[in-house]
């Protein structure tokens, strides 16, 4: 109970700041998806330098630590004449870092249809369009969910690095009324149950997800 | 401006920072590989009472960001238990708990893997318990275990480089001090970002020699 007198009074503010998160994954989640689709079919191209560039990028992005990349793009971007806020460069670092996570997913989630059964779709005569609507991208989502679940789990995870840059999300939130209350014990006990509470359900979501989309396999 | 320059000094400086991020990164893994092989053979001996808080403690560290831990353990556990912390002292803390938790998980799974077959008959040949750990389950689990294992660790060294947000001077922390005094980020944090890199690729390399030595010893060779 005296975590919670403690914490009471800054719910409000608190919520902002987890308003804030989730705003910051769902953008970035959304910027990953699409620079990492761009990736992976970059990755997939016959071209070898295209394909040089795209493996280039994940490998660096997943190789350098979060934090370093944020700081770059945080003191960099000013100095390309690129004046963004700092919410507007974290989530541009964590698109960044996160599509290169991403196009490992759909990659492989991509390689796993086999070309027999694409090879039948045109046969049977559809479209282009259809193929990849109706048979590859039904495959390959089955088998990525559980890995892309993780990518997002990770994204919530490394949201709380973008307090350092002075924006004020869950973890900056905290740090203000941790610094305000003089109890940083019960204030960050109670933000790291918070956090590991909301990425077990999310994990628990993508579990359903998964059943969902595997409900017609025998086995998996 | 005059000191604005960047020095031959700076690069005794980036050493420096590399050497307390290895340092700490080699202790830290030292550390948690220890704890969380003890906490995967407690949880193998189904000690009463231990299974669910092993299993509660490290999934509530895996699942949490690793600054929020940082500040729980820096801030919170010295005003909480009215101790004196160093932020070297917390990053060590609070990074070997957490490569315990993610060690745990697949020391466990590694241990797991082993066939219940291979056990049972270990037991008609009258290996008791600690021999069949040692004898029978230690070296596949071990197999099983090293890649996973090089690839939480190449995760472990990124996450390093939050302790500099705790006040530790590692390679980020001196990137920081280069950035402000020269106020030229585009070359420092991408120097800086190189050397995470190489560091990160250089750990990938020796694991990945190190996984197929011994994956070597345990290749079925047929009959």
């Amino acid at each position: 109970m005296r975590f919670w007198r403690v914490i009471e009074p800054y719910i409000g503010f608190l919520l902002q700041g987890f308003a804030l998160t989730i705003a910051a994954c769902l953008l970035a989640i959304a910027g990953a998806v699409l620079l990492g689709a761009l990736t992976a079919s970059m990755r997939s191209s016959g071209n070898g330098l295209v394909r040089g560039f795209a493996n280039a990028y994940g490998d660096l992005f997943r190789n350098v630590p979060f934090l370093v990349q944020l700081f770059f793009f945080f003191y960099g971007l000013p100095e390309l004449g690129i004046y963004v806020g700092a919410f507007e460069t974290g989530v541009i670092a964590m698109s960044i870092a996160g599509g290169a996570f991403v196009s490992d997913v759909i990659l492989s989630g991509i390689l796993t249809v086999d070309a027999g059964v694409i090879d039948a779709a045109k046969v049977s005569g559809l479209s282009r369009v259809k193929i990849f609507t109706r048979i590859v991208l039904p495959i390959a989502m089955r088998v990525s969910v559980r890995p892309m679940g993780s990518v997002l789990i990770n994204l919530v995870l490394t949201s709380s690095i973008l307090s350092t840059i002075t924006v004020n999300e869950l973890t900056g939130a905290a740090k203000i009324v941790a610094a305000t209350t003089f109890k940083p014990f019960e204030v960050y006990a109670v933000l790291l149950v918070l956090y590991a509470s909301l990425t077990t359900l999310l994990s628990f979501a993508i579990s359903a997800v998964h059943h969902r989309l595997n409900r017609f396999m025998t086995e998996g | 401006m005059r000191y604005a320059d960047f020095t031959p000094y700076d690069i005794i400086l980036l050493l420096q920072g590399l050497g307390v991020t290895l340092a700490l990164f080699i202790g830290t893994t030292l550390i948690g590989l220890a704890i969380g092989l003890m906490l995967a053979v407690v949880h193998h001996y189904r000690i009463p009472g231990c299974r669910p808080v092993i299993v509660i403690v490290t999934e509530a560290l895996k699942n949490s960001p690793v600054l929020v831990q940082l500040f729980l353990v820096f801030f919170g556990i010295p005003a909480f238990l009215h101790i004196r912390m160093t932020p070297v002292e917390a990053a060590t803390l609070t990074i070997s708990l957490n490569t315990a938790a993610f060690a745990f998980v697949i020391f466990r799974s590694g241990i797991e893997s082993v066939d219940r077959d291979q056990i049972d008959a270990a037991k008609v040949f009258g290996l008791n318990r600690s021999q069949i750990l040692r004898l029978i389950i230690a070296p596949q689990a071990t197999a099983f275990a090293v890649g996973p294992l090089v690839g939480i660790l190449v995760n472990q060294l990124q996450v390093t480089s939050l302790i500099s947000v705790i006040g530790v001077f590692d390679l980020t922390k001196i990137g920081n001090i280069l950035n402000l005094r020269t106020l030229q980020p585009f070359i420092v944090w991408a120097v800086i970002g190189l050397i995470y890199y190489l560091a990160a690729k250089a750990l990938a390399h020796v694991g990945g020699r190190i996984e197929a030595a011994l994956r070597k010893s345990v290749k079925w060779g047929g009959i």
